[in-house]
């Protein structure tokens, strides 16, 4: 069972690396296609039955590198959440970059990272401590490089430069938290309820927060938390299946994981709770919600509107993992996978206007959902449910936070209510908008100018299609997912 | 006294009287016996660090049994005969790997020269590490620094390399002096030379309060001396021009080696003669802690501005130089047992990235400029897969080599909670930053298809693969299985007084 | 009763989408199928009139379910929305006549008769917020029908403020979840009888009752945005101008008391009127309702274009309806909802009339009706009934209201309020009939202009306004008709 683990992690990372030697033709489509789409669907199947079987699997050790560091991997409630959440998204993101692709070109060097980042990041998630996780932490940044410098034009390189430079500094600061956790702690593994020696402490707790804010920041990098927010932005240059699936879901997701790991795992909430340190996270998450919003209403690029949401609503997960306590966890979770579905969602919409239209920008997509009514469709689903409209799946992962944070009791809690609200209105009008400039274009618009535009293949539909309906059904009936994440929240799964 | 341990005496002399019969051999005739004498100097050594750690404690040698204060002493121990072998090793991978390139760029009825200068830096490098007279430290670390010069100047061809060489010449004497001051002075107040004499000695003019100014100056002039001619900031000047224009095995040799010989020598001359409670009182840590930091950060700086890619390597030295210096500057145990991880870890990654410089030259035309390098890496998979295992390793990367030595520098840091350990961390963090800020684009240089093919392509000899290999397989060794090794340091250091 | 609920919500909102389809091109087809669904809806809320109870329709989370409950104050307003979109409906068939893309109107106008029903009939705060935020953004093409710049910004502005103002109820809404308990609707309200009673409170508990005041001055402001009120008032001047006469009538007439509906829920179903009596949250309401009565009122008597100048009208008056209900006694509720149905009863005929003038009479502004009530005298009659009722001439509609809110002012408050409101409330009353007898005066009594090319309007836009001024008198008459509706006052205040 256990190298049942192993073999997900290691399976996509040797598919995609075999890829190119495999000489597919740059014209031959079909085949390379079906070749990538098999290897992400074989590897969803694997996770999913490592995810069913997580009780039984005992963990497994690599290698140990010195006495107190070693790699070791496991599977715990916590990673299912995340490995669902990835092994749903990621074959529909290859199955749009069929399409997608098509015109950016290079696509054997581009399935082949995007298939490694993905042994990666299930690699990431079955992490059982802080060393195997700092290890492929490193390993992401480094696989997705070329997947952001895709088009290898001035701008990509400036871009794929600022996030690797942003990513490495990150990792080098959360590194110098992780080595107080070697001093100060029992273990590096992830334990529920944290690992840290009490009694070695002592009077030092300040020293040890320190050290959790710096490993805060460090992994709050990728987690695009303000101030170091700014690689997100850049990154909208890469092709939209990158964009949409790392960067609104794996990369990014990854450091939010890494902060619950660390918060909850490592230091320990009740280790956190109370102390100024909690207040910094708070305070930094509630800015940057607000901050993100409004960066995201002003822009008028569609991509990097949407990334500018990205980042304000990682924050609305800091946010509840920033609570310390079991409730704020699970609507950190809930609010990790739903926004994972939406934000995906939303970015493919946005990657089918960029690709069939080559239009990029707010102004320009007048009068399209005409042409275009189910991709504008989906998108008007995925505005309803990014602005947290009840009976849409966005609602209740707002519903679960805000609860949270009102009944944490802190006045940072209350703070944080009134950025979820003021988000939640900005959140509106920069979705509504463009929906709005879609369905509804001004008078005397000639909508003949359009006619050449319609809605994509089956390939980019079904994607489109598959995840809306998703955002529906959990919108209507989320209690089973809810009560679940409640019990992974509070240890007891 | 069991055999093996004449061993370290034996493979001086062998190594010196190697340096005169390479002299009077051709060139490749001087090839095979130095290949030889390194080899099994290299397994001389690992069969002392055997013996060595199975007795548990280190031993004195006298050389043709006269005692002191008339005949020479060496001492052996664990930590010794670790460097003696990690010396030769690398010593011999370098070689290997640059064997062609040596003689490619020397002229054809010198090339056996090489050797010699090669057999001679063996020699000095094991005196300095088993030597336990001061004055015998002196004459090898001269025979260190002429030998070293010349390795850089013996590529002919260049006139970059001459002028480097003078260089190098002048800062290196400017140490050798400040030291040979240095023992004469400390020689003046002790009257001894041996170095377990003069620590006694220092101990009681310590306690006195003798000398007190004499003795502080001694401490300076020995530190600024060891540490001009270990390139530490600001005293690094030189150093990319010697390392940056010399040909490709003597750069590995003189960054992964020459330097760390001096370090090691000065922190024998810490723990030996001065006695490590006076260093501390007299805070000449601090100043090197500094000088470390400094040397960490300005020199990675340097190294992302420049445009060739030995000169970047040698900057990185400069940099790692730092880093050793930090560990020593903390001024624990732990401190320094760091410093020595850290000096194993280099040796064994920069010769590497030296090395694969080389594989990347002999693709693209001889050319060592980045503009000219594009695609380097896919030309030569083996060079290009060892530089991304050396710059996985200098960024600190687990599973590779660097991750050890920052995993211990950073805890030997925390260990005592003071101002130093804020820096030191700051120092490390923006480092490893600037670290990736240049090896990384450098990675994506070499990897990325040019846009025209290169000039001239040459195949790749048995004996740089071999070379490589091996370097890559010790670096993940020491990555992956390091606890050993470190236990070895550590022991080996608390033998050291 | 869920039957009832399928045929009050769910049946109109089908509807609206069969609207659209090829067979329904045709005016005539429709306008009857329209005309049809209308009536059918009249009757289903006469036939719920029957129905007594709750039910649980669909739970979103645990914690989150859709309720629904059929009692008086729910009753009341269907019946009143249920009467006016049918009148106004059929006022529409001759209006829209002449405006385009009329299909796309009766699809938003049947899905917001639905979201409306929904509302009403909502059992819970959940449920209440849910339909309250469908409605708004069902209702926001409405806003911009005609596709002019103008009405698209200004439905922007209606959206934002909506939702801004919903998010603040959601506020309210998590304030109330984790300190009072349960958000069902109850009369009289849930609120802990403890909690009363300020000064004999320990720390916790008057955290407690502070943090459940603050929800309740949230939920407010939050609804009241709905319904005009200050300081979210600015997007009802903007909006109902510039959409078609028939939107505006239902948004003023009919949407205005959705958000009077939702405050009425929070207040005395939830947090109950002793519970809110001689508090903060009370004055501070009151305060800024008696500011948009004078300032509603002021504006109106300025403003030269027409329904703008009944835009700022709906806002003051709304605001009478406000202040009943702020009173947070018998007397002045009774004031409050006999005043909410007067008022969307006259404030239609006011919008249906002005839509008369500008598709007959040609103009906009009230300075160019000189002398057209001899063209159109039906119009200019109806005008005339309504402002007499608006004013608070006996034995119109609203006079009983004016004298129930006025006595019910001076029965309850403390202090200067008591004789505070009815001033303004005298104040307003003289500024009304100033905004409003000149449309009388002018149209008969004045010369004509020159080239006026006015005629009176067709039978389908005479017949609601008729109908409705027959109502304003005969309420006005027997006012005991709408008591017996609203004896469910009884039960809550």
């Amino acid at each position: 069972m256990k190298y049942l683990m192993l073999i997900a992690i290691a399976f996509p990372v040797v598919w995609g690396a075999c890829l190119p030697f495999l000489r597919f033709e740059e014209t031959d489509r079909s085949s390379r296609n079906k070749y990538a789409l098999t290897g992400a669907l074989i590897t969803s199947a694997l996770v999913f039955v490592n995810v069913f079987n997580f009780k039984s699997n005992d963990g497994f050790q690599l290698i140990q590198l010195t006495n107190k560091m070693s790699i070791v991997f496991d599977i715990d409630a916590l990673s299912c959440v995340f490995l669902c959440m990835i092994a749903v998204l990621w074959p529909l993101a290859v199955l749009y970059a069929w399409e997608y692709m098509h015109h950016e070109g290079r696509e054997n060097k581009f399935f082949s990272f995007y298939l490694m980042t993905y042994g990666i990041v299930i690699g990431l998630a079955c992490s059982a401590n802080l060393v195997t996780f700092y290890l492929l932490y490193e390993c992401l940044t480094f696989a997705t490089i070329p997947l952001v410098m895709h088009a290898m034009d001035r701008r990509a390189i400036k871009a794929g430069r600022k996030y690797f430079m942003y990513s490495i500094a990150g990792a080098a600061t959360a590194f110098v938290g992780i080595m107080f956790l070697v001093e100060y702690g029992t273990s590096l593994d992830f334990v529920y309820g944290g690992t840290l020696d009490l009694v070695k402490i002592g009077s030092q707790q300040n020293l040890i927060l320190l050290g959790y804010i710096l490993t805060f920041f460090g992994f709050g990098v990728k987690a695009a938390v303000f101030p170091f927010h700014g690689w997100l932005p850049s990154a909208g240059v890469a092709p939209t299946p990158v964009t949409a699936l790392l960067h609104a879901v794996a990369v990014v997701k990854a450091g939010v994981f890494a902060i619950m790991r660390v918060t909850y795992y490592s230091f320990g909430a009740a280790f956190l709770a109370g102390t100024w340190a909690q207040s910094i996270v708070l305070g930094f998450a509630c800015f940057t919600i607000v901050f993100g919003s409004v960066c995201a209403w002003k822009q008028q690029h569609l991509k990097k509107r949407f990334a500018y949401s990205t980042i304000s609503n990682l924050s609305y997960i800091l946010l509840g993992v920033g609570m310390m306590c079991p409730e704020g966890l699970a609507a950190g979770l809930a609010h990790m996978l739903i926004h994972g579905i939406m934000k995906i969602c939303l970015f493919f919409c946005v990657g089918v206007v960029m690709e069939k239209t080559h239009r990029e920008y707010v102004p320009e997509i007048e009068g399209m959902g005409k042409v275009m009514p189910v991709t504008f469709g989906c998108f008007t689903i995925g505005a309803l449910s990014l602005s947290g409209i009840p009976l849409f799946a966005g609602f209740i992962s707002k519903a679960a936070l805000g609860t949270a944070s009102v009944s944490s009791g802190l006045p940072l809690g209350l703070v944080g209510l009134c950025a979820l609200l003021i988000s939640a209105v900005l959140t509106a009008a920069y979705t509504f908008e463009i929906v709005i400039k879609a369905f509804f274009p001004s008078k005397g618009f000639n909508t003949r100018t359009l006619c050449e535009f319609k809605d994509p293949t089956w390939q980019m539909k079904t994607p489109l299609i598959v995840l809306s309906v998703l955002m529906i059904l959990i919108g209507l009936h989320g209690t089973e997912l809810m009560n679940l994440l409640s019990k992974i929240a509070m240890n007891l799964l | 006294m069991a055999l093996v341990q004449n061993f370290p005496f034996l493979s001086i002399i062998l190594t010196l009287s190697g340096g005169v019969i390479c002299s009077v051999l051709k060139g490749h005739g001087a090839r095979k016996y130095s290949t030889f004498v390194l080899c099994t100097v290299l397994i001389g050594s690992l069969l002392t660090l055997a013996h060595v750690l199975s007795t548990g404690e280190a031993y004195v040698y006298m050389m043709g049994h006269f005692p002191a204060p008339w005949g020479n002493e060496i001492r052996v121990g664990i930590l010794e005969t670790m460097m003696a072998a990690l010396f030769s090793g690398i010593m011999l991978l370098s070689l290997m790997g640059g064997m062609h390139h040596i003689f490619e760029d020397t002229e054809d009825t010198k090339s056996n020269l090489y050797f010699t200068l090669v057999m001679l830096l063996s020699a000095s490098l094991l005196a300095l590490v088993y030597t336990n007279d001061l004055f015998t430290g002196y004459v090898f670390v001269e025979i260190n620094t002429i030998a070293s010069c010349a390795l850089v100047m013996i590529r002919y061809r260049s006139g970059k390399a001459l002028v480097a060489t003078v260089r190098y010449l002048f800062m290196s004497l400017l140490g050798s002096g400040l030291f040979l001051i240095g023992i004469t002075i400390l020689y003046d107040i002790t009257g001894h030379l041996l170095m377990e004499n003069i620590a006694e000695s220092v101990a009681v003019l310590f306690k006195t309060g003798t000398y007190a100014f004499p003795l502080s100056v001694v401490i300076v002039l020995f530190s600024m001396g060891l540490a001009i001619k270990s390139a530490c900031f600001p005293f690094h000047t030189w150093l990319p021009g010697a390392h940056g224009n010399a040909t490709v095995s003597s750069s590995s040799i003189l960054s992964g080696l020459v330097l760390k010989g001096y370090i090691f020598l000065l922190i024998k001359i810490f723990y030996r003669v001065i006695g490590m409670e006076i260093i501390f009182q007299q805070r000449a840590t601090n100043v090197l802690f500094i000088f470390g930091v400094l040397a960490m950060i300005v020199g990675s700086i340097k190294a992302i501005q420049e445009k060739d890619l030995k000169r970047m390597l040698a900057y990185s030295s400069v940099a790692q130089i730092g880093y050793i210096f930090l560990g020593i500057g903390l001024g624990t145990e732990a401190g320094i047992a760091a410093a020595c991880l850290h000096i194993i870890v280099h040796a064994i990654t920069k010769p590497m990235l030296f090395t694969a410089c080389g594989g990347f030259m002999d693709v693209s035309g001889g050319s060592k400029k980045f503009s000219e390098l594009q695609g380097a890496g896919l030309r030569d998979k083996l060079s290009g897969f060892a530089f991304i295992v050396g710059a996985m390793s200098m960024i600190g990367i687990p599973f590779f080599a660097g991750f050890i030595s920052k995993v211990y520098l950073t805890t030997s840091a925390i260990e005592t909670l003071s101002l130093k350990t804020v820096i030191a961390l700051a120092a490390l963090a923006i480092s490893t930053l600037l670290n990736a800020c240049y090896y990384i684009p450098a990675m994506l240089v070499l990897f990325t298809h040019p846009k025209k093919e290169p000039v001239s392509v040459h195949p790749r000899p048995k004996a740089m693969s071999l070379s490589l290999w091996m370097f890559i397989g010790l670096n993940f060794l020491m990555g992956c299985f390091s606890q050993p090794i470190v236990n070895a340091v550590i022991q080996g250091i608390a033998m050291f007084r | 009763m869920l039957g009832y609920f399928l045929g009050l919500v769910l049946f109109p909102m089908l509807s609206g989408v069969l609207c659209l389809v090829p067979a329904f091109k045709d005016d005539r087809k429709r306008n009857l199928f329209v005309a049809a669904v209308l009536g059918l809806n009249f009757v289903f809320v006469l036939l719920s009139f029957m129905q007594e109870g709750a039910f649980e329709l669909l739970h979103l989370t645990d914690h989150l379910a859709l309720r629904f409950m059929f009692d008086g104050a729910g009753r009341f307003f269907l019946l009143l929305s249920g009467l006016m979109f049918l009148m106004v409906g059929i006022y529409s068939f001759e209006y829209m006549s002449h405006e385009h893309n009329r299909p796309r109107f009766y699809l938003f106008y049947l899905l917001t008769l639905g979201a409306l029903n929904g509302v009403c009939l909502s059992g819970n705060y959940m449920t209440l917020y849910c339909f309250f935020e469908l409605m708004s953004l069902l209702s926001m093409p409405l806003v911009l029908h005609s596709q002019t710049n103008e009405s698209i910004a200004a439905a922007k502005k209606y959206l934002l403020y909506s939702v801004f103002g919903a998010s603040l109820g959601l506020g309210g809404f998590f304030l109330f979840t984790v300190y009072g308990g349960s958000t069902a609707f109850v009369a009289g309200g849930v609120v802990a009888d403890a909690l009363h009673h300020p000064l004999q409170l320990s720390s916790d508990l008057l955290f407690q009752r502070n943090m459940l005041l603050i929800g309740a001055f949230l939920a407010i402001v939050g609804f009241g945005a709905k319904a005009g009120m200050m300081p979210l008032h600015a997007w009802l001047p903007t909006a109902h101008p510039v959409a078609p006469a028939c939107a505006s009538a239902v948004l003023s007439g009919v949407i205005t008391k959705a958000g009077v509906l939702a405050i009425l829920r929070v207040v005395y179903f939830l947090y109950g009127s002793n519970f809110l009596v001689d508090t903060w949250v009370q004055y501070a309401w009151v305060t800024l309702i008696l500011l948009t009565v004078l300032v509603g009122s002021t504006l109106a008597y300025k403003e030269k274009i027409l329904k703008k100048r009944l835009a700022y009208s709906s806002v003051s008056q709304v605001s009478y309806v406000l202040f009943g209900l702020a009173g947070l006694n018998a007397w002045s509720l009774t004031g409050a909802l006999l005043h909410a149905a007067a008022h969307s009863m006259i404030k239609d005929v006011l919008f249906m009339s002005a839509g008369s003038i500008i598709m007959h009479g040609h103009t906009e502004r009230a300075d160019r009706i000189d002398g057209m009530g001899r063209k159109m005298p039906m119009t200019f009659a109806c005008i005339t009934v309504a402002s007499l009722g608006l004013i608070g001439i006996p034995p119109l509609f609203g006079y009983i209201s004016k004298w129930y809110l006025c006595t019910g002012a001076l029965m309850t408050y403390r202090n200067f309020f008591s004789w505070l409101g009815p001033v303004v409330l005298l104040i307003s009353a003289l500024l009304t009939a100033g905004y409003l007898f000149t449309l009388t005066i002018n149209g008969y009594l004045k010369n004509e202009t020159a080239e006026s090319d006015a005629h009176e309007a067709g039978a389908l836009m005479l017949l609601p306004m008729v109908i409705l001024c027959a109502l304003i008198v005969i309420c006005g008459l027997a006012p005991k008709l709408v008591m017996q509706l609203i004896e469910f006052i009884n039960t809550i205040a």
